[in-house]
């Protein structure tokens, strides 16, 4: 490649003194810009691109800084910002001239003042005169329409001739396998005045009459003027969204209010949702099953409501409630308990990717995450409206606080926009930065409005009516934030960056213990001596590259990072991830194929137009504020459609949309349209309440529909997407160790402060990895383990742990032996299942109570008599195999019962709920 | 069928709660008798008993690696002209293709070890797939279709095969990625669970420190944990008796039987400490910046060896859009000792016969740049590569375009892909159905054309 670079060059240089001395005349005294700018043109398309004129001004000493002579790229990409008015990604030969007039290697380089002009700077996207314009919507497009594009149009799809398409200014210019079509004010040099004016046989266009020669002339006067076009180059080749034709799409319409359908059995519906459902299956000749028992209800709403079983007392006291609100009762109990925030917050952190490293290549922890996660909690825990929510997260920093709790609650919301992965070795700036962007709007439309915007970064969606335009005029938006997820300045980490401090009397906790004098002191000592072990080496000139250097420079930034975190008393510093505004001066642009070095046209920054029917302006600081507001506007069809979708898909296993994250063109479409207006009005109306609407669904009928089978059903929807039934679902990895916990005896319920992750503090996640299996160790709920992307721990991933590094509206279920193995062979399940043993044996009553009371823990409910037998014809033959294996006898009766234990937490209705 | 008898079985033996009484060998025997993944008659001989195949992701480079276009280098910097974007300009390979072995297939010098094995080589160059975006052509590779759950490949062969040893599982995936569709691409979706794949390890992660966890009780003799798991087995029927039809728990209860068996062999399976340096040295265990692939190598000869029928291994990182020189080097680099090594492992063990080795990822690259010095996706023509069991070697079979933009001669869609694998093992992919909401289903859905041309 450099050698390639290098031949290029002398060839450039050697052609230009080639130039300088071979010319005679006045001439001779000018540099002729456009015979440069056609050398320097390397692929004769006409125009320049950043490469081209980088290769060539990388040799062109006017541009080296001056200084020491070394070369300035810098200064080259700014000489090309500034040439290229038009901000179209190249430069014209009238942009190069005011660069090309100077003698190359002579005198300074001055750009043209008026060029430059600051308004049009700003505003750009003026490629041509409005004259220039005019002439060609007049004279020229018509013309191409009629006589050109039926061979060299690109929107039919088929056969290009000569691989030359005239529908776009960029095909004209970069013209076809003969060359550029069009050389801008030349009209001898263009191809296709050549072609229309019918003097080459091979070349004559049309082929079978020549064009009127008016119209040669008025195409002759349009190179010369420079060929304006006004169209754009990024939509080449390709047919425009139609935006209106895809409002169509069902999820793009407005929510509707519709009307309750009318039902056979009427005595059956006790809600809404029921008339609905029973409706459809109805109209597929089907009934639904027969209603769940009492025992399996509360089982079910307590796992599904707060991710954990039922006590005893709870079921029985469930059960024996004969009055007419039991069931309600249970359920405003379940809603009142912080266990609910703590579920269906792990829900949502599903869905915010939520981690507390970086992930990608090289995993940085991101020690102050777990604010968001309890941020998260508390808003379903206060029943926060979703609106608000949803508000928060995108600009909390810009709304008004009441209180500094407020004020800093708001902030930590935002994380949701800074813990996304990203690669933090990643050495280009921009190219960091349009990346962390493209996370935040990928996770951003995905959570909340169910589309893949970001599928439109490098071209218009594929399938989706969203232009590449629409995702510039988001990008705009996160541009101009400041994303705020703190690491320290290590190898391989270029872009560090400050977080949030959160004021003192926030109310926050530090999640730390203060750093005590004695340790700072350490500390300090540690890094003394290290710093001096630095100056050794770079002494011996072994600093750099070395293997010991790049170790040392880690291990003190580490401890620095350490030291910084704490303020001069040793308090661990209150800080937070999360954005706040950041003043972007750039022009908006789009950039062509998603490539950072393609600038292309600039856009007004905005929202997805599919779903805007007013025009938006952005008139003061990023936009965030209008996003939010945009998001959550009541006639937004989607936000209130996507979440009511998702506690759907929460509550019965999958969504009435089966694409909970994707409600584009390729997703599902709904089962139920009509009932997933219903409840997206529904909810709207109710102040967006995730309470009320959970408690409106799990109250209904079809909720507490039994979960068995029926061969009619079966027969047509196996899948039961018409719920004819309750899907019996398995645990989520989270209640799984927490439910295996509880029946124990030894869960913790009080959770804890802060996260291992956070006490590690800044650097590598590879210190997290040696932490072992903190699942093992500690009692706490599921929820509060550490979740570092890719480092899932093993208890968690074996279940189908969601992925932390992308949106996960449904997580997956497997079965597969490699979970056997985890429930037969781990040692937290053996300890567990002792623990549970030895508290049954310290109980009195005799090994029938036992029994009986294992059941009711573990299954709320009591074993039938064959059970009862089954459980103790084990009790008398286990010691026999025990007593073989040498196990000393006064040991058996414990090991039994541990074994027996360990098969309860194994068996498949454990791990299910019906 | 299959599932109606198993269904009966798993039923049967749980009524009365006899457990006792069948404990042992009689249940035991009684159960492979309708184990699900008992070896299984073939539809018609097979040419390969079993698979491995080592899963590209993220798309590799074909005109840099297996297609060698030599009009591209001709017309580098010049615009496509063709396709969406006409305008982009064509990129030469940076790399130098080489005629190899007695067929003189032509490889790029990226493949210096592969490319030894030339003559075994069947270099599939018109491959094309419906979109090129990575999670849907990643998941139509794997199950036929990027819309709609369906069962993968792996899932597929052990349906239609069952496996050859049931102390192992007949389908294990190394190091999948999380992403791209995650378990769907070795998931069972309506197949019966017990035909998923076995995940070792995951993509990003060291092969070094992953394996089965789990896999010896720390306390209990085997025979105790027999006891006590014929007790959890009867808890499970039980509540299988009292749903009647309930495919997760089936699910569970084959799981667990699969998982009490594996204990026994897959540790020492996947001990590859167990080969001698000079085997673990060919495949290039150890080795900077092979290490990791080389383990799955050689872990997956060890598994098939064993009896495994479906290995799929997998390399990510092949997304190359941006220093292409750089990342592209080292990708290859990666795997290319490996595969040669493992290519070679097999033929002197006498496996290369009648194991099938695929290689490839989701789809290939643009002849055109994107950058200065990288390739963006493209779906419509590249490379995926057979050999061993059943297919000539030293074969090149179709083509693409000038330029390698697109296929255009010996086209062979995903379905046509997969009805040829599962051909070779000796399976009619139009015969390999399963009953399902009412209607039978495929892998090949209503598609797939056996190609013929390529079988030995």
């Amino acid at each position: 490649m450099l050698r390639f670079f290098s031949v290029f060059l002398l060839a450039v240089l050697l052609l230009m003194s080639s130039y300088s001395a071979g010319q005679d005349g006045p001439k001779d005294k000018k540099a002729d810009p456009e015979r440069l700018f056609r050398l320097i043109d390397r692929d004769n398309d006409g125009k320049l691109s950043r490469e081209e004129f980088e290769r060539f001004t990388s040799s062109a000493p006017l541009l080296k800084g001056k200084g020491k002579g070394k070369e300035n790229p810098k200064l080259r990409g700014l000489a090309f910002d500034r040439l290229d008015t038009d901000r179209d990604g190249f430069l014209s030969v009238e942009e190069f001239k005011p660069f090309g007039a100077q003698r190359p290697g002579m005198g300074k380089f001055k750009f043209n003042k008026e060029k430059t002009d600051p308004k049009q700077e700003a505003t750009a996207e003026q490629p041509a005169t409005a004259e220039g314009i005019a002439f060609f919507e007049k004279k020229i497009r018509p013309v191409l329409i009629a006589e050109c594009f039926h061979c060299h149009s690109s929107e039919k799809g088929n056969k290009i001739r000569g691989g030359l398409t005239l529908d776009t200014r960029e095909g004209l210019r970069k013209g076809g396998d003969s060359g550029p079509a069009v050389v801008p004010g030349r009209p001898d040099r263009s191809l296709l005045i050549k072609a229309i004016r019918h003097v080459d046989e091979k070349l004559a266009m049309p082929p079978k009459k020549k064009l009127d020669d008016n119209i040669v002339r008025d195409f002759e006067q349009w190179v010369r003027m420079g060929a304006p076009d006004p169209r754009d180059g990024a939509k080449i080749a390709r047919a425009e969204i139609d935006i209106e034709k895809g409002r169509e799409h069902w999820a793009f319409q407005p929510v509707g209010k519709p009307k309750m359908p009318t039902v056979k059995n009427t005595d059956w519906p006790r809600t809404e949702v029921d008339r609905f459902i029973l409706a459809t299956l109805e109209a597929k000749g089907l009934s639904p099953v027969e209603d769940a028992d009492r025992r399996t209800w509360i089982r079910r709403v307590t796992f599904d409501l707060l991710g954990l079983p039922p006590s005893v007392q709870e079921v029985e006291a469930f059960v024996n409630d004969r009055s007419e609100k039991a069931y309600e009762r249970v359920v405003d109990r379940l809603l009142e308990s912080p266990h609910f925030g703590e579920r269906f917050g792990r829900h949502w952190l599903d869905v915010a990717r939520y981690a507390e490293t970086s992930g990608k290549t090289v995993n940085l922890n991101y020690p102050h995450a777990w604010r968001y996660r309890d941020w998260v909690i508390a808003a379903f825990n206060k029943d926060k409206p979703y609106d608000q929510f949803v508000r928060e997260q995108i600009a909390g920093d810009l709304l008004p606080a009441a209180s500094a709790q407020q004020r800093a609650e708001n902030q930590i919301a935002t994380g949701f926009l800074a813990i996304g992965p990203k690669a933090h070795n990643e050495r280009n700036r921009l190219q960091f930065e349009m990346d962390v962007v493209d996370e935040q709007i990928d996770t951003t439309t995905q959570a909340i409005l169910g589309l893949t915007v970001s599928c439109a970064r490098c071209h218009d969606h594929k399938f989706d009516p969203i232009p590449q335009r629409d995702y510039y005029a988001m990008a705009g938006i996160f541009r101009a934030t400041q994303t705020c997820y703190g690491t320290i300045p290590i190898i391989q980490n270029v872009h560090p960056s400050p977080l949030l401090p959160l004021s003192e009397d926030s109310g926050q906790p530090a999640g730390r213990e203060k750093l005590s004098a004695r340790e700072r002191e350490s500390i300090v000592n540690q890094l003394d001596r290290l710093k001096q072990r630095q100056e050794e080496l770079r002494k011996e000139g072994n600093l750099f590259g070395s293997n010991q250097g790049v170790f040392l420079n880690i291990q003190i930034q580490t401890l620095r990072g350490r030291l910084d975190s704490y303020d001069a008393d040793g308090n661990p510093k209150l800080l937070a991830m999360g954005v706040r505004e950041k003043s972007f001066r750039g022009a908006n642009v789009v950039f062509q194929r998603g490539e950072i070095d393609k600038p292309g046209e600039v856009v007004p920054r905005g929202f997805v137009q599919v779903l805007t029917r007013e025009p938006v302006s952005i008139t003061r600081g990023s936009g965030r504020l209008e996003l939010a507001d945009w998001l959550t506007a009541p006639d937004n069809p989607l936000t209130a459609r996507v979440m009511v979708n998702r506690v759907w898909s929460w509550l019965f296993g999958h969504g009435l949309v089966g694409s909970p994250d994707n409600f584009g063109t390729t997703g599902q479409t709904p089962t139920h349209p009509e009932l997933l207006d219903h409840l997206a009005t529904t909810f709207v109306e109710q102040g967006w309440s995730v309470k009320k609407l959970v408690r409106y669904l799990v109250l209904s009928r079809t909720y507490q529909l039994a979960s068995t089978h029926s061969d009619t059903c079966y027969e047509v929807d196996p899948e039961n997407t018409l719920l004819w039934r309750m899907s019996k679902r398995r645990l989520e990895a989270e209640a799984i160790r927490d439910a295996i916990l509880a029946v124990s005896g030894e869960l913790e319920l009080t959770p804890p402060v802060g996260s291992e992750i956070g006490r590690l503090g800044e650097g590598f996640s590879n210190a997290f990895g040696r932490l072992g299996p903190i699942e093992n160790r500690v009692r706490y709920r599921s929820v509060y383990l550490p979740v570092a992307r890719d480092l899932t721990m093993d208890a968690l991933a074996l279940f189908d742990f969601a992925d932390p590094n992308v949106v996960v509206g449904e997580r997956a279920t497997t079965s597969v032996p490699s979970q056997s193995l985890y429930l037969l062979n781990n040692p937290f399940v053996i300890r567990s299942a002792e623990t549970m043993a030895r508290r049954l044996l310290a109980r009195p009553g005799d090994d029938h109570e036992r029994i009986e009371l294992l059941y009711q823990r573990c299954l709320s409910r009591k074993p039938t008599e064959k059970e009862q037998q089954l459980a103790n014809e084990f009790l008398r033959s286990y010691p026999k195999v025990l007593e073989q294996d040498g196990v000393p006898r006064l040991r058996q009766r414990q090991v039994t019962w541990t074994a027996l234990c360990q098969a309860m937490l194994g068996s498949a209705e454990f791990l299910y709920r019906n | 069928m299959l599932s109606f008898s198993r269904r009966m079985f798993l039923q049967t033996t749980a009524s009365g709660f006899g457990y006792l009484a069948f404990a042992g060998l009689a249940t035991q025997a009684a159960e492979r008798a309708t184990n699900p993944l008992s070896p299984k008659p073939t539809h018609f001989p097979a040419r390969a008993k079993r698979v491995i195949f080592l899963c590209m992701e993220g798309g590799p480079s074909h005109v840099d690696t297996f297609d060698y276009k030599p009009r591209l280098a001709k017309d580098d910097g010049r615009p496509i002209g063709k396709g969406r974007v006409p305008f982009a300009k064509l990129l030469a390979s940076p790399w130098k293709f080489k005629q190899h072995g007695s067929s003189g297939l032509w490889i790029s010098e990226l493949f210096p070890e592969v490319a030894k094995q030339a003559d075994q080589l069947c270099l599939l160059h018109g491959m094309h797939t419906d979109l090129p975006n990575h999670p849907q052509a990643f998941q139509q590779m794997h199950t036929g279709s990027f819309q709609f759950r369906r069962p993968s490949l792996g899932a597929w062969t052990l349906y239609g095969l069952g496996t050859e040893n049931d102390q192992l599982p007949g389908f294990v995936t190394i190091s999948p990625p999380n992403q791209n569709g995650g378990p769907v691409n070795y998931g069972s979706a309506f197949l019966p669970a017990i035909y998923q794949g076995t995940r070792i390890g995951s993509i990003g992660r060291s092969l070094r420190e992953a394996s089965v966890s789990n896999l010896k009780n720390p306390r209990s003799s085997t025979k105790a944990q027999r006891a006590q798991l014929d007790l959890l087995q009867a808890m499970n029927r039980a509540a299988l008796e009292r749903d009647r039809v309930n495919p997760a728990i089936e699910g569970v209860i084959e799981s667990y039987e699969l998982a009490f068996r594996m204990q026994g062999e897959l540790p020492e399976v996947l001990n590859l400490d167990k080969e001698s340096a000079t085997t673990r040295k060919l495949y290039g265990v150890g080795e900077d910046g092979m290490d990791n692939f080389a383990r799955q190598c050689l872990m997956a000869r060890r598994l098939v060896e064993a009896g495994v029928r479906f290995v799929e291994i997998c390399q990510g990182g092949w997304d190359h859009h941006r220093n292409l020189q750089e990342t592209l080097t080292r990708s290859a680099r990666s795997v290319d000792r490996p595969i040669a090594g493992l290519l070679t492992d097999l033929k002197s063990r006498g496996l290369l016969d009648d194991t099938l080795v695929i290689w490839g990822g989701e789809f290939g690259r643009t002849p055109y740049a994107q950058l200065s010095d990288g390739r963006d996706h493209n779906n419509k023509g590249y490379t995926l590569w057979m050999a061993g069991g059943g297919v000539k070697g030293g074969l090149s079979y179709g083509k693409t375009d000038d330029h390698g933009y697109e296929a255009v001669d010996g086209k062979i869609h995903i379905h046509d892909w997969h009805a040829t694998i599962l051909h070779l093992l000796g399976l009619d992919h139009e015969k390999l159905t399963f009953r399902h909401a009412g209607r039978d289903f495929r892998l090949t859905d209503v598609k797939g054309h056996v190609v013929r041309e390529i079988l030995a």
